[in-house]
């Protein structure tokens, strides 16, 4: 097909209108949005349906938590108008939001910086005549969506509970989508100047002030915290106890805070109309009026960030691209050394494999840091478990006591089984390109598997072990339940890295790169689904003959009902059943796995 | 006549490291210029500035008279590029990226649906510019970025590496079109390491070693340049950038 040369149609133009350049930007969003809801419904039906059913159960169960809250703090404090009533859910709104209005300045930053100065499409669009602006708004509407969606799904139970608790008006429920669309746009757009001006004017200290900000918000909320729960407190939901309190987070409760502006706009709106106001409904002119300081606010913000992406964009992405990027020289590190030596008993081959992952996985920060947040903020939370005390014969605390420890239990099994989804089951594939390099190893393909399940279920045990133990001591519960213990983290850490690994050897997708993709797909839910299985098949078995073990001969009920020699019995059953279980979770998947990686063909 | 590419003592440092050191290049309509020179010598970074995505520490680039910094959209719109890794969209398909990029230029729906036909021929891509680009291999990739940098009819086009990852035959597709292309009026910027396609495609070459040019003219001048020597492109282009 050949043009006309000379018609001025067939020539480009520099002056397509900014109102174009938004339909032009928003339309491909939508065409991406809908290939991308298209592919999922086609092909990840599980995982979609799994994801939204989950959700929603995690939205019912935060609203349920919140109305009951909610019910008995009115409860305590009286409804709306009544003297406690503003001031307590003051601060219950003035916190939840001004935590929420922090992390959302950091999100939103962080997210545009990955999106805007560390993506292959913004190469792309930096060298089309688009405004420079406009790929800024572009991806910033993207760190909107990204960062905002857990927030709704945070503050929208807790302020329907509320709604419904205090029997809100009808311009309540109406005013809430967008007093929180307009609040979150706030702290998104301080985020995101805040993101171009580091780039822009400190590109080589642009880690260090975030982390040193991250660091003096936590610390500083953490201090907060800390005296409200440390500080003697003679008479707790008292009077006393309560001023203090509203006198520690006086801080969230600032005016000029976007969220106390939502906070009180919420409040006024919960009020309805009180005869006070003589028939003028001036908590709806108030919270109107709060709506409207959010909106101005937070078109000023959107104008900023214009403004700062016309500025600093294209400057900001040349300075970061220019930077000098370090070499990083790898010496042989001691811990490699005693890895090796601690690794005596197995065979070289083996040995040598464990020591590579060991090596990539301690090189990645991206891996081991998230694995690190989530067992330190466990180990954190088992650290501060002392207020149960061992009260012999009280079958009320040592059926909580028992509970408490078989739950955590659960919860470290749970977590456990998101990360061999996420980092184990992707194991195999991301072999990928180098597999070749495994395959003309004069090594059996068994030894690559097995070496990854030891690998896995080996480096699971250890930190997992050490946290059950940290909350067995914490509740100081009996020996006989801290072994009980012991083997069942043992069973589940053994038949989760084998399911992990076995599954990950029989759908391997070695055409994917990224591990989050190939765990998020098909073989990764269904990781998912059997390893929770799994965990909820092993800890009833332990958790229920050790519980009734334990009360047998104790106190009224236990000691007529209950007899110890006969639930000994039940203990030893359960345990024996447990460790069938075990023994086929780790024996079929390895198996079936082993199977599928010997026929596995190189590419 | 003017020059349609113009590098005016452009310096680009990486922190102490210096990329490019001040160079001097004029390129004018209907010619193809290769750049050469081994990895880390400063093609990639010339080639970036010249497309605004970095923007010079000394010195000035001009595009059809317009500066590369002070006038981007105008001087981004004369031209086309070609990265060495090419990006598009995962969940669009080929014709809907073609369809966005001739949006962005301003060019109305008449006019796009004849433009995109016409690329469509040019590279051979009916076969599967309906389907998700995620399916695509890299030649495919690297023949629909071919096609949405000549859509728009550009001036310039700055290539980087345009031979890696295409098989013969589209490479044989690639050298005809731009020298079909060249001979019409349209100037060519190209970073490559293939000398073969160099000496047979290009006007002039330019060879860089450590951010600066040392030669630039046709390979011819440059056989003449070191008479009685082996003559072949590859053994003077070594001792070019093997010489102290």
């Amino acid at each position: 097909m050949s043009l006309p040369s000379d018609s001025s149609a067939y020539l480009p133009s520099h002056t397509v209108s900014e109102d174009r350049e938004a339909q032009i930007f928003w339309r491909i969003r939508c065409r991406i949005i809908r290939s991308q809801l298209r592919k999922i419904f086609e092909s990840a039906r599980l995982r979609t349906t799994l994801v939204a059913l989950l959700s929603l159960v995690f939205w019912l169960g935060l609203f349920l938590l919140f109305y009951e809250a909610f019910r008995f703090v009115k409860q305590q404090v009286g409804g709306a108008g009544a003297a406690y009533h503003a001031e307590t859910f003051k601060l219950v709104f003035h916190l939840f939001f001004a935590s929420l209005n922090v992390m959302l300045v950091f999100s939103s930053g962080i997210i545009l910086y990955g999106s805007l100065f560390r993506s292959p499409e913004t190469k792309l669009l930096l060298s089309l005549p688009v405004r420079d602006e406009r790929i800024v708004l572009y991806k910033f509407q993207e760190a909107v969506g990204f960062s905002c969606w857990g927030f709704f799904l945070l503050a929208s139970p807790m302020m329907l509970a509320y709604g419904l608790v205090i029997s809100a008006p009808w311009y309540y429920y109406a005013l809430l989508l967008p007093m929180i669309l307009a609040f979150v746009y706030i702290p998104c757009s301080l985020g995101a100047l805040a993101c171009l001006l580091l780039v822009r004017k400190a590109p080589k200290i642009k880690m260090a002030i975030v982390a040193a900000a991250a660091l003096a918000s936590v610390l500083f909320a953490t201090r907060a915290v800390w005296k409200t729960i440390r500080d003697p407190q003679a008479d707790l939901f008292g009077e006393t106890w309560f001023q203090q309190t509203l006198q520690r987070f006086q801080f969230a409760q600032q005016e000029w805070l976007p969220s106390s502006w939502l906070s009180n706009g919420l409040l006024e709106a919960g009020q309805g109309v009180t005869e006070s106001t003589g028939g003028i409904d001036m908590p709806m002119v108030q919270s109107c009026l709060y709506l409207a300081l959010l909106i101005s606010n937070a078109l000023l913000g959107h104008l900023l960030v214009v403004n700062a992406g016309k500025r600093w964009m294209r400057k900001g992405y040349s300075s970061l691209e220019c930077s000098p990027r370090g070499r990083r020289s790898i010496q042989p590190a001691r811990v490699d050394r005693w890895l090796r030596a601690a690794l005596f008993a197995f065979p070289t081959p083996v040995k040598l494999l464990l020591i590579k992952d060991w090596r990539l996985l301690r090189r990645d920060p991206a891996q081991w840091s998230q694995f690190l947040i989530f067992f330190g903020l466990l180990g954190l939370y088992f650290l501060n478990m002392d207020q149960f005390s061992n009260q012999e014969n009280n079958i009320s605390s040592i059926t909580w006591v028992n509970m408490v420890s078989f739950l955590n239990l659960a919860v470290v099994g749970l977590i456990l089984s998101t990360f061999t989804t996420r980092f184990i089951f992707p194991m195999i594939s991301l072999e990928g390109q180098r597999f070749w390099i495994l395959g003309l190893l004069p090594v059996r393909r068994e030894t690559i598997l097995w070496s990854k399940f030891v690998f896995a279920a080996l480096g699971s045990w250890i930190p997992c072990s050490l946290l059950i133990l940290a909350s067995d001591l914490m509740l100081q519960i009996d020996r006989l339940v801290v072994v009980v213990h012991q083997l069942t983290c043992l069973l589940l850490c053994l038949g989760l890295a084998s399911i992990a690994v076995g599954l990950g050897a029989m759908m391997p997708d070695f055409r994917e790169p990224s591990p989050s993709k190939i765990a998020a797909g098909f073989g990764g839910t269904l990781n998912l689904v059997l390893s929770a299985l799994y965990i909820l098949l092993i800890v009833p078995f332990t958790a229920l003959p050790c519980h009734l073990y334990l009360i047998a001969g104790r106190g009224a009920i236990g000691g007529a009902i209950l007899d110890p020699e006969q639930w000994r019995y039940w203990l030893f059953y359960g345990l024996i059943v447990a460790m069938v279980i075990a023994a086929v979770a780790v024996i079929l998947p390895l198996t079936w796995g082993l199977r599928a990686f010997r026929q596995l063909e190189m590419e | 006549m003017p020059p349609i590419v113009e590098f005016s003592s452009v310096g680009r440092d990486y922190g102490s490291k210096t990329a490019v050191d001040a160079i001097d290049l004029q390129l004018h309509e209907g010619e193809l210029f290769a750049l050469l020179g081994h990895n880390g010598a400063g093609k990639t970074t010339a080639v970036k500035m010249l497309v605004g995505l970095l923007q010079p520490g000394t010195g000035s680039i001009r595009i059809g008279g317009y500066d590369v910094v002070e006038s981007t959209r105008e001087a981004v719109s004369l031209l086309g590029y070609v990265p060495d890794q090419p990006y598009l969209y995962d969940k669009l398909s080929g014709y809907e990226f073609l369809e966005f990029i001739a949006e962005i230029y301003g060019f109305d729906a008449k006019v796009i649906k004849e433009l995109i036909g016409r690329e469509i021929d040019r590279f051979g891509l009916a076969e599967f510019v309906h389907d998700l680009c995620e399916s695509y291999s890299h030649g495919m990739k690297q023949r629909t970025v071919f096609a949405a940098a000549m859509l728009h009819n550009p001036r310039l086009l700055v290539i980087d590496e345009p031979m890696v990852g295409l098989d013969p035959q589209s490479i044989r597709i690639v050298k005809d079109l731009l020298r079909e292309e060249v001979d019409k009026g349209l100037c060519v910027f190209m970073s490559t390491h293939t000398l073969t396609a160099a000496e047979e495609i290009a006007d002039r070459i330019g060879v860089m070693r450590k951010g600066q040019l040392l030669y630039v003219g046709s390979v011819d001048e440059l056989r003449k340049s070191h008479a009685g020597e082996d003559q072949s492109l590859e053994s003077l282009y070594l001792k070019l950038t093997n010489s102290t």
